[in-house]
């Protein structure tokens, strides 16, 4: 284990939580290592909002520990924090320059500094012009731009980010992954909540998969995939593949199929068996599982469709 | 960070308010009114007043008789009067119009009524012969008495200062009622004031979903003590501009407006009273500042705290309905039991503190529990804000606001 992991910035371990009888969160443990950027997985309702919340003190645990950089989190973190909630708002009534430097000052910059990180923000994403506008004259997607402005204006070391996504045309999403970016470059640690799974393999170090308020996997992506029978063949093809127990037909099409290999079977074994099965093959590319598949093997098509995942 | 935060959010809670000119409106609207009303009042007063003066100056021609004795002939006719030489056709004169006016003062002015009759000059010009014939029979009056001291002895019209005492110390006359009473006009308007904005406070995070943003950056203790400071500064400043309309009118038209002339100096500043109607005051603002804050932060809107709203203020000014068996009895059970429930005691026990009938062990008992259920709501408003403002749309539930383990 390196120095990162023994040394988590986030550390959750047998962390419950219940609401009256309920209990949403059973005994979740996983650690974020600084520098990373971690996905944070599971379908509506499987518990990640709660989790977020619990570790930034606003829900109090049943019971675990939810440590951030060794600590119960407090406010005085706060200024080394940049969170975007799931529920986003900003003062309406207030004018943007106001309401950024109320943050500002708040997570610890000077009057000055807040002032200035606030202007060269908006000039960087073309609202120079609003910064005496109220919020609330604002479209929606300007409001965005300026949440997440709020959110990274104390450099934060750690950005935790619920659904960041959500909500969000294309260009503030492709702003807000070059923020992400931006920040990974500064060394800073990245949690992310997402349904995108594209995001996730593009972005995330590690990640886990949270269902029903448990873990359901845990590690890096590769982990993850071989976890969960890791190997896949993309077929294209004439003729009908057989049903095999080497092998599960995840997709199935007139010329192309996806194959789910069984661990005990290699590739190679696979592609004889085909083609003593009398299929035409056109192109086979061995390939690791998608999490797009690993999400609806665990949570379901339904669940998928739901939470938008694709 | 905590100080340098609540400073932070004291500034801006405070400029955000005093900047809207929402806000100059509403608070320059009172006083533009008053200054309207004593614009009035003065023109009114000016123009009664001068015309009272002409009216007792005025010098008609008038013919009396006198079976007092007591009009002076000279004076009489210096003010433009003549013995009537015909009293049985005076009357018929006037209602001919032949004779401008008849006054007829009986043998006793005191028990029996002086009759005046004159021609009509109008509704307020007719004033004029009631005043003359008043003024002839005052100043014969004084003439005849001989000394203007001895006139104004028998008027009335002497100054008196009344000292009274109690356990060897100069005990109250209105001179020691009024200071302490201040605290309950202050904590009346402040809280007149202010209700609806200590209400709204904590529901604007709510209703505008920064909750969690500020619970990540800010402690939520900071932030409430944070709002109802600044909530109090901008009550500070509202009270300031109500107040300078009264304080000039005061000062500068007292006169010309009629404004009763209160000796100031004579105001007793005690200590105790106004150590207690200070205190009082606190805890009573501690106390409805809790409260207030923590129906804004388990209701979702401001529509849905205001139900909760109305009782609270109900019960806070209840104990005007009984102020004069406050004052007069304040042993009666109703009285006691005002004085010590917390949301009826801080006007009833400010009241009986003015007046002088709350004892020290009662006023302590009063200003130990107003602090403890004025701190205890403002530590549940903190501990509602923290959970009860994270629900958004959904009023909070007490029970699991409570059942949330730590």
């Amino acid at each position: 284990m390196d120095y990162a992991h023994a040394h988590p910035l986030i550390h959750i371990e047998d962390f419950r939580m219940q609401f009256g009888e309920k209990t949403v969160i059973d005994g979740l443990s996983f650690d974020v290592a600084p520098g990373e950027t971690f996905g944070f997985l599971g379908s509506n309702g499987s518990g990640k909002t709660t989790t977020i919340r619990a570790l930034l003190g606003i829900y109090r645990p049943t019971s675990g520990t939810l440590h951030i950089n060794g600590k119960v989190f407090s406010d005085d973190y706060g200024a080394r924090l940049g969170y975007l909630p799931e529920e986003r708002g900003l003062y309406k009534k207030e004018s943007v320059l106001d309401v950024m430097t109320y943050f500002g000052r708040l997570k610890g910059l000077s009057r000055q500094e807040s002032q200035q990180f606030s202007r060269d923000y908006l000039d960087r994403v073309d609202l120079a012009d609003k910064a005496e506008v109220r919020v609330d004259k604002l479209s929606g997607g300007q409001q965005q731009k300026i949440q997440l402005g709020v959110t990274i204006m104390n450099d934060p070391e750690l950005l935790i980010l619920d659904e960041p996504t959500k909500g969000f045309d294309p260009v503030n999403r492709r702003l807000l992954m070059d923020i992400i970016e931006d920040r990974k470059k500064a060394g800073a640690t990245v949690m992310m909540v997402t349904h995108q799974m594209e995001e996730v393999e593009r972005l995330c170090d590690r990640i886990v998969l949270l269902k029903d308020g448990r873990s359901e996997a845990y590690g890096t992506i590769d982990e993850v995939q071989n976890q969960f029978g890791g190997r896949t063949v993309r077929l294209k093809h004439s003729g009908t593949v057989p049903d095999s127990p080497d092998y599960t037909v995840t997709l199935r099409e007139t010329n192309y199929s996806e194959l789910a290999l069984d661990d005990s079977v290699d590739e190679a074994e696979v592609l004889r068996r085909l083609v003593q099965a009398g299929v035409v093959v056109r192109g086979f590319v061995a390939a690791k599982r998608s999490l797009d598949d690993i999400f609806l093997q665990v949570y379901g098509e339904k669940a998928a469709v739901e939470t938008g995942a694709k | 960070m905590a100080r340098h935060n609540l400073g932070t959010v004291v500034h801006f809670e405070f400029t955000r308010t005093v900047k809207k000119r929402r806000f100059w409106i509403a608070t320059l609207a009172i006083p533009i009114l008053l200054a309207i009303v004593f614009g009035l009042v003065f023109a009114s007063n000016s123009s009664t007043k001068s015309q009272a003066d002409a009216q007792k100056h005025d010098k008609i021609s008038f013919t009396y008789t006198d079976s007092s004795a007591l009009v002076d002939p000279a004076l009489a006719k210096a003010m433009g009067g003549t013995v009537e030489a015909d009293p049985g056709t005076a009357v018929e004169r006037v209602k001919a119009g032949t004779l401008n006016a008849y006054f007829s003062y009986p043998a006793s002015p005191a028990k029996e009524t002086v009759n005046v009759y004159g021609a009509d000059q109008g509704i307020f010009k007719n004033g004029t012969y009631d005043a003359v014939a008043k003024q002839l029979l005052v100043l014969s009056a004084q003439e005849k008495v001989g000394s203007a001291e001895l006139a104004a002895a028998v008027q009335g019209n002497f100054r008196s200062d009344t000292q009274t005492y109690k356990d060897g110390q100069l005990s109250g006359g209105l001179e020691t009622v009024v200071p302490p009473l201040l605290f309950l006009v202050l904590f009346y308007v402040v809280i007149i004031l202010l209700a609806n904005q200590m209400l709204a406070s904590t529901l604007e995070e709510k209703e505008n979903r920064v909750t969690e943003m500020i619970l990540t950056t800010l402690n939520p203790t900071t932030l409430v003590v944070g709002k109802v400071i600044s909530l109090f500064l901008v009550g500070a400043v509202q009270a300031l501009v109500f107040a300078t309309p009264m304080v000039a009118g005061y000062v500068f038209f007292r006169d010309q407006m009629s404004m009763p002339d209160f000796d100031l100096s004579h105001l007793q500043f005690q200590f105790w009273p106004m150590l207690v109607g200070a205190l009082l005051f606190v805890g009573g603002f501690i106390l409805f500042t809790g409260v207030l804050v923590s129906i804004g932060a388990v209701m979702p809107t401001a529509k849905d705290a205001s139900t909760v709203f109305a009782p609270v203020m109900i019960m806070m000014f209840i104990p005007f309905y009984i102020v004069t068996m406050v004052v007069s009895d304040p042993g009666n059970l109703i009285v006691q039991i005002f004085t010590f429930f917390p949301f009826t005691a801080p006007i009833t026990a400010m009241l009986r503190n003015g007046f002088g009938s709350l004892g020290g062990p009662a006023a302590a008992v009063v200003i130990v529990e107003l602090f403890v259920f004025g701190f205890a709501a403002l530590r549940l408003a903190v501990h509602l804000f923290r959970y009860g403002s994270i629900e958004y749309s959904r009023k909070l539930s007490l029970r699991t606001a409570f059942a949330r383990k730590g």
